[in-house]
């Protein structure tokens, strides 16, 4: 693997890594002798970090105490709302009721499945403190978790989300990320779905078109637990979301559905794996991109079936819808099987929207750019059945057509 | 009302149309017959205002309005409607949601009060019955999965709830069993209105064969052929052609 030059950024981050304990300062390490991920390695083609921060000085962000409020139309949704200010945990207390504990708690300082991830790696390094939700065996949390995700200013920040679900319990989250300014943001979520468990995992990523924002959610999911995770971003500088599932035991599922909507410059990156070790479990993901401008859609999922993993049934599927000639989508839909009673599909298309389709709504009274938006708009919409959760969809589709109306 | 004068129009560098002349009055239905390839689609397309129908010469006018220099929408909102030979599927768009959104789009261009969500709910659900669709049908997505016949019922719905001064009707007939006829020979009757009466509406419909025009009783009848009207006549002309077919008419342009 190739090592890229030093940038200006590492040095302000190696001036922040002075006295980290043990665990750390291996991390530290690992980051340093592989530095920002660039084009040049497997799987980091089209979301280049190291030369889109190549030039930005960023230096640790500032405190922030006060968050605005929230942004997003949750139609009437009454949710619990904890945030995570330029990296700074900010949890009320008394948020919860019985069954559920939080608060803040010592950051991770392993990443098993993640090695030879440099981000992943800085992330340890970096991030000390994590907000921790652990919800009871057997609770059933109706009110969703909003966690906010907010940088304001320029500066670089770091944080992780531990997450567990005992045996049988249920919640849905809400993650937002916001913010306004050049800033670098890199989260860490550990999810651990505890037999039977189900989560439903709503993400709304609106950050600041200058922003280089990378996100990982790394689920541990039990036997016969759902994990649903619905997200939709309107990119950034520079945008990765992953995803990385482990089935570790029989009977599990999940759902993971994505959209981007891309103006602008701004460059999306849908990243996952799906790990199949247990048998009979079951995958559907779907992804819908849509570029304007000069905006770039990149989805990669891959489905890993391992030997033990029998009678797994994983379904993949992928558009992208081009709305100019200078906008950009890469898919890269991969299967890797060593199973041999399954059933795995991918699918990938790419295309523009149907002048025919246009002509005909046209024809019935629609102006142009109403017919266009009720094209896109039913191009994404699959992607927010996912979640369970009235309400959320509805926030969703409020999201699109404030997108659709910014054009 | 519609009024057609020495049209043409070509398509991708092709004239199709050379010099089309036709004039159908409020209240009345015309026919258009003729050969595969003869232009008939050609003028349906061109009359609401497809793209890639370029209109090199001649004029199109509605109720004595030019309507040549309006968009597709415009022209619908002046009461133009096109029903489809092939109608679409639109996956991922509500039914009603878009039939609702695009009859309150036209009548917001006329200065008309919008339709409510729950009187548009009893209108569909009237006109539904008499075009023959269930409810079930009109919870799907825009003709997703639906047969030939079924996209042809969804046309006569549209048709039934826009109320247009103007339709053209491109081969309604295919893909519909007797019933159906029957029940397009309705909705254009409904609508229709008398000869002279300023609230009357116009037909013009396309068609291979005599027995939809049966149902809808003809004014006139023309014989679309290279490019042009190649012969006008009564509805006997629609029979005349039926037993003989087109062939004098292709060698005659």
């Amino acid at each position: 693997m190739t090592r890229a030059a030093p940038i200006a950024f590492e040095s302000a981050l190696a001036a922040r890594a002075q006295n980290l304990n043990a665990v750390r300062s291996m991390a530290f390490e690992a980051f340093k002798r592989q530095g920002f991920p660039h084009r040049r390695i497997e799987g980091w083609r089209w979301s280049d970090f190291h030369s889109a921060l190549r030039d930005t000085a960023f230096g640790p962000a500032p405190i922030h105490e006060i968050a605005p409020p929230l942004a997003i139309d949750l139609a009437g949704l009454k949710p619990v709302e904890l945030r995570i200010v330029n990296g700074r945990i900010d949890v009320p207390a008394d948020a919860f009721p019985k069954g559920i504990q939080y608060g803040v708690v010592d950051a991770v300082g392993t990443i098993p499945d993640l090695e030879n991830h440099s981000i992943a790696a800085l992330n340890v390094a970096m991030a000390k403190k994590a907000l921790g939700i652990e919800i009871a065996e057997g609770v059933e949390f109706a009110q969703p978790i909003v966690i906010r995700h907010i940088n304001t200013g320029a500066g670089f920040s770091f944080a992780q989300s531990l997450m567990r679900l005992c045996d049988g319990a249920r919640a849905t989250i809400i993650e937002t990320f916001e913010g306004e300014g050049a800033a670098f943001y890199s989260h860490l979520f550990h999810l651990v779905l505890k037999d039977g468990a189900r989560l439903d995992r709503a993400v709304i990523h609106e950050t600041d078109g200058n922003a280089v924002v990378h996100s990982i959610c790394a689920a541990k999911v039990e036997g016969g637990a759902h994990f649903n995770q619905a997200s939709l971003s309107t990119g950034a500088r520079l945008a990765r979301h992953e995803t990385h599932v482990h089935f570790v035991a029989a009977g599990a599922k999940a759902a993971i559905a994505s959209a981007a909507l891309l103006s602008g410059e701004r460059h999306s990156d849908f990243t996952s794996e799906v790990l199949h070790l247990g048998e009979g479990c079951e995958t559907r993901q779907r992804h819908k991109g849509v570029a304007r401008d000069r905006g770039r859609n990149i989805f990669q999922g891959k489905f890993r079936v391992m030997r033990g993993a029998q009678k797994t049934d994983a379904r993949m599927n992928a558009d992208a819808l081009l709305l100019s000639d200078t906008a950009e989508s890469n898919c890269k839909p991969e299967l890797e099987i060593y199973a041999d009673d399954v059933q795995c599909a991918h699918g990938s298309t790419s295309g523009a929207l149907d002048a025919a389709a246009i002509f005909y709504m046209r024809q019935r009274g629609l102006s142009e750019e109403a017919a266009r938006a009720m094209l896109i708009e039913a191009f994404v919409a699959s992607v927010f059945d996912v979640i369970a959760h009235p309400g959320i969809a509805q926030a969703f589709h409020h999201r699109v057509a404030k997108w659709l109306e910014s054009a | 009302m519609l009024r057609i004068d020495n049209l043409h129009v070509s398509v991708g560098g092709h004239e199709i149309l050379k010099g089309l002349t036709l004039d159908v009055p409020a209240g009345e239905v015309h026919a258009i017959m003729g050969p595969n390839g003869s232009g008939k689609s050609t003028l349906s397309y061109a009359v609401a205002g497809r793209e890639n129908y370029d209109v090199t010469a001649g004029a199109v006018s509605l109720s004595g309005e030019n309507i040549l220099g309006l968009n597709p929408n415009e022209r619908a909102a002046k009461g133009l409607f096109l029903s489809f030979q092939h109608p679409m599927e639109i996956p991922g768009v509500a039914t009603m949601n878009f039939i609702r959104t695009a009859l309150n789009a036209q009548k917001k261009a006329r200065g008309e009060a919008e339709v409510s969500a729950a009187d548009f709910l009893k209108l569909i659900r009237a006109k539904a019955k008499i075009v023959g669709l269930t409810d079930e049908k009109l919870k799907r997505p825009f003709n997703v999965g639906f047969s030939g016949g079924e996209k042809k019922r969804m046309e006569m719905l549209q048709m039934a709830i826009f109320e247009p001064r103007f339709a053209i009707m491109d081969e309604t007939d295919s893909g519909l069993d007797i019933d159906a006829l029957k029940m397009v020979g309705e909705v254009v009757n409904s609508l229709r209105g008398q000869k002279g009466d300023k609230t009357a509406r116009g037909f013009l419909v396309i068609t291979h064969y005599q027995r939809l025009l049966d149902y809808l009783k003809p004014d006139r009848v023309h014989v679309l052929a290279g490019g042009r009207i190649a012969k006008s006549g009564g509805p006997e002309l629609a029979v005349e052609l039926e037993q003989s077919g087109y062939d004098k008419f292709i060698e005659a342009a």
